[in-house]
């Protein structure tokens, strides 16, 4: 008989359910009706358009009521779903209920397909005739992310990932006999809820923008297909333009937002740490960088046609390949951030093979029209430099892709190859003379006219920059004192592709805002290099501890300082104190006070006080939230690296004493303990075992101990030593004002020694913390930096747009 | 010379650095025996903490050093000293990497990653603890 299951909410699945298989289907017909409209020409193709149009808006209702009914499941706590079980619970913020529907995988898959419903709509108004080709790709790609969601088993073959799947029938949790009781749901009392590590506020807007960067990616890689399959092998590049350009600044926003929620929020001791899931979305925004550039020459003189559709494509691919490694969970030992494995990546594999493949063959079937024209571009020309740009940057993408696949490569060859073990070194070592390059191109490029120009005029253009640029340098490395000849380079390179693109933006463009999207995007890059640049390799542990032994050079042990409550210690130019702690929630925050000696007066100034947090997290591992303290020139980073936590108390018994110590004593010796001092009076062999509840044959000695507090008060107190035939045992004495108890637990009558344990209540031992506290100095051109990156890519996408518009009219 | 024979010859170049740059630098997934054949060369080594075992932790003597035992996939049980404090929640981390070298008897970690149970696979009794407890 089948069990009936009180208090289910079982319509609103059945309605997703629904949604799923009519987004799936609907794509898949509107597809096909697209791909009818664009080969069978003399069909009718406006009742094929219609068609196609219809089922595509029957797609983004269907999408956009998945989201809707799975964000109303989580508000209201249906816990029937797994989903909402696995991701939200009761005691959850309104403001990180969206956060809970992307913290999964399907849930996230589902923004990804939002985004491209959202896209897809702009290109139906506003694409003409490039409707119908684009928008066959675009609904190829949604065929196969909808699939994501289907969630069909057939044997060992899984396609999707269901998020309506009731908990009671989810692989984990079905055989449980748990879920066969019709009332189960009334005794689930929560859900496992968002992981605390996620209730951030980044968690809220970093993946949907990131989302809607990889969905940018897809309509230029639309829009080259397109143009391939109805042979206009050039004519794609100037409404695709905008979209690239559109992709470059919300995927580069969206990576940095992650970049600084890593730095603000989580411990990886910076904003950039090559993290193999930072990678994985930083490549695909290179290679569209690379695409978007040469997307420009070929507009400008019709050159680099090949490098386009390759380069929009790779792009494509490459966001593919960055959800396959996140999700695969390939990356398991190499990245702590990645999901695990739900089983698709056959799915994920197919999906980047299915595009990969399309576009090799539509290259290859048109490669007779794709060929540049025979004239190879002159070296004083703009597009060459901007050509080599592209090189440089294809080159970076390589090398990340190479190494952050070091565990795909193990996969299919079967090594045991491991990360380099300095990775972060490595990269860098890599990334810094590409970097340095770049920035030369960036200064530069933009002197050069388009096909020829003469190299004097150049030349004199660049004069003022160049000098500014080295006037500047010269003044933070004097200051700074680099460590390294490349540093300097790429000290002088970045602060010359500021000034120069500034002197561009005045003298050349004459501070015309709306045609300065590349001059503002430029100088942004060169402020983003140059906080990078100086605030990793200027960075500064100021928590050195110099009195700890250290283990050789190779070895250093230094970086963390230990802080006693009340305390205080120099740091740096500051002194730290440690003033205590204090719980909310599942946060623990400690508050470390910053001081200043004042020079005249001699005393202590109070600078400010950050709170770094501990956040006790069962599903992840307590984790340690820095707090950073923001002066214009610096920040000042404080991280908890380790702490006593109370749970770490459980040692102690139940009156809350920690496990006993013995200390061999004679008559008149005096130990320290935490808040007393104790001597030993004298042996007394004369016990009342009457008082004690002794039997008459046990023989039984005390210890007189005087116990004497900080404020000189005495207290006294005896443990007993008792031989029970031949078993000893003890009898403890406590002094309870002090928290703190003796036994009297062997005597060594060779030695004349007594063995005396002395237990101390937990609540003595003072509390401390250890701490690392870092100075990134400069890093507020970083972020400045990203602001004007995003704002000239928002200026470039305008004037397309315009000239488009302009184009048509 | 055309453009597309330099990028040609540019990128095959340049990959071929990469690549050879990566297998050299990169360092290997080992067992503590193999470390302790090529002692002072660095090493990934991945394996189970020994909780039995104390963990040599004294913060107010050394913040800065943390030692623990760790069996690796084969069993082999070594001492591992580590230079900083000792990660938060370590006590629970299911499986863990090693980055460092062997010196002498003991293996000297300059990185220790911890991966922790993200996803939810316990014993059935757990499960259902999982299900009714309420966090």
């Amino acid at each position: 008989m089948e069990t009936q299951f009180i208090g289910e909410h079982l319509q609103y699945g059945k309605l997703g359910n629904v949604f799923i298989i009519l987004s799936f289907t609907a794509a898949l017909v509107s597809a096909l009706s697209y791909a009818f409209q664009v080969f069978r020409k003399n069909e009718d193709p406006l009742s094929w358009n219609r068609l196609a149009r219809v089922s595509f808006f029957i797609h983004g209702c269907s999408v956009s009521g998945i989201i809707a009914l799975l964000y109303y499941l989580i508000h209201d706590h249906y816990f029937e779903y797994y989903y909402v079980w696995q991701h939200s619970s009761t005691t959850l913020q309104v403001k990180y209920m969206w956060a809970c529907l992307w913290e999964g995988q399907e849930g996230s898959f589902l923004v990804w397909t939002f985004w491209h419903v959202v896209l897809s709509t702009v290109i139906i108004i506003r694409g003409k005739d490039w409707e119908a080709p684009v928008m066959m790709v675009m609904m190829m790609i949604q065929v196969f992310l909808a699939s994501m969601l289907l969630g069909l088993e057939f044997g060992h073959i899984k396609i999707g990932s269901n998020p309506f799947i009731l908990l009671r029938n989810q692989a984990d949790f079905a055989n449980l006999p748990f879920v066969q009781m019709p009332d189960y749901l009334s005794k689930m009392k929560d859900g496992r809820g968002l992981n605390p590590l996620l209730q951030n506020y980044w968690m809220v807007i970093h993946p949907p923008t990131l989302f809607l960067g990889f969905a940018a990616t897809a309509i230029p890689f639309a829009f080259a297909m397109g143009g391939l399959l109805t042979n206009r092998v050039k004519e794609w590049i100037k409404p695709a333009l905008s979209w690239a350009f559109f992709g470059v600044g919300i995927l580069g926003i969206g990576i940095l937002m992650g970049g600084a929620w890593a730095y603000e929020a989580l411990s990886f001791g910076g904003f950039w740490a090559w993290d193999p899931v930072e990678n994985a979305s930083l490549v695909p925004w290179i290679t569209l960088v690379g695409a978007a550039h040469v997307m420009l020459i070929n507009k400008k003189n019709g050159t680099s046609l090949y490098s386009s559709i390759i380069l929009v494509t790779a792009t494509f691919v490459l966001v593919l390949y960055s959800t396959f490694l996140t999700r695969s969970g390939i990356l398991g030992e190499t990245s702590v951030h990645a999901f695990t494995d739900l089983g698709m990546t056959g799915q994920l594999l197919l999906y980047m093979a299915f595009f990969t493949i399309m576009a090799i063959v539509l290259i290859i079937v048109r490669r007779k029209k794709i060929k540049d024209p025979n004239e190879d571009e002159h070296t004083s020309s703009r597009e060459f430099w901007m050509f080599m740009g592209m090189l440089v940057l294809v080159i970076s993408a390589v090398q990340v892709t190479i190494t952050t696949s070091i565990p795909v490569i193990n996969k299919i060859f079967g090594t045991k190859m491991a990360p380099p073990a300095d990775a972060i070194d490595f990269y860098n070592s890599w990334q810094l003379p590409l970097a340095v390059i770049v920035a030369l191109l960036i200064s530069v490029a933009q002197y050069f006219k388009w096909k020829k120009s003469n190299g004097k005029e150049v030349t004199k253009k660049l004069t003022l920059s160049f000098i500014t640029a080295l006037i500047f340098a010269g003044i933070i490395e004097y200051y700074f004192r680099f460590p390294r000849v490349q540093h300097v380079l790429l000290l002088f390179t970045s602060i010359w592709a500021i000034t120069a693109n500034l002197d561009y933006f005045i003298r050349v463009l004459k501070g015309n805002v709306k045609h300065s999207g590349a001059s503002i995007a430029h100088i942004g890059i060169g402020f983003i290099l140059l906080g990078a640049l100086i605030s990793n390799v200027e960075k500064q542990v100021i928590s050195r501890n110099m009195l700890n032994v250290d283990l050789g050079k190779d070895f250093p042990n230094n970086e963390n300082i230990l802080l006693y409550k009340g305390d205080t210690l120099a740091m740096g130019e500051y002194y730290v104190s440690y003033k205590g702690k204090e719980k909310e929630g599942v946060n623990i925050f400690y508050e470390i006070e910053y001081f200043k000696a004042n020079h005249t007066t001699g005393k202590m100034e109070k600078q400010f006080s950050l709170k770094p947090i501990v956040q006790l997290n069962n599903r992840m591992g307590n984790v340690s939230e820095p707090a950073t303290h923001r002066f214009l020139s610096k920040d000042i980073y404080t991280h908890i690296t380790y702490a006593e936590l109370d749970e770490d108390k459980n040692k102690a018994d139940e009156d809350g004493y920690k496990e006993p110590k013995p200390h061999m004593m004679k008559e008149g010796d005096t130990i320290v303990a935490s808040n007393c001092m104790y001597t030993f009076v004298l042996l007394n062999n004369n016990i009342d075992k009457k008082k004690y509840e002794l039997n008459d044959d046990d023989l039984a000695l005390g210890a007189k101990i005087k116990v004497t507090d900080v404020n000189k008060k005495e207290y006294y107190v005896e443990p007993i030593f008792v031989l029970r035939g031949s078993t000893p045992f003890t009898l403890y004495d406590e002094v309870e004002k002090l928290g703190i108890k003796f036994g009297f637990s062997k005597i060594d009558t060779e030695k004349g020694l007594m063995e005396i344990s002395v237990a101390e209540k937990q609540s003595n031992s003072r509390d401390f913390v250890i701490m690392k506290a870092i100075i990134f100095p400069q890093i507020n051109f970083l972020w400045l930096g990203c602001i004007l990156m995003f704002i000239g890519s928002w200026v470039a996408v305008a004037k397309r747009i315009k000239d488009n518009n302009k184009g048509i009219n | 010379m055309k453009k597309i024979h330099i990028i040609g010859i540019v990128l095959i170049a340049v990959a071929l650095a990469v690549i050879v740059s990566t297998v050299s630098e990169s360092s290997t997934y080992v067992t503590f025996g193999e470390a302790q054949k090529n002692e002072g060369r660095t090493f990934h080594v991945i394996g189970k903490v020994n909780l039995q075992k104390d963990f040599l932790y004294n913060p107010e003597t050394n913040a800065n050093l943390f030692g623990f035992y760790m069996a690796d996939t084969t069993g082999n049980e070594v001492k591992v000293m580590y230079n900083g404090s000792k990660p938060q929640d370590f006590e629970k981390a299911e499986k863990i990497v090693v980055v460092g070298k062997m010196e002498g008897q003991e293996f000297h970690a300059s990185q220790v990653l911890m991966k922790c149970p993200s996803k939810y696979n316990g014993t059935e009794a757990e499960r259902t603890k999982n299900l009714t407890s309420s966090l």
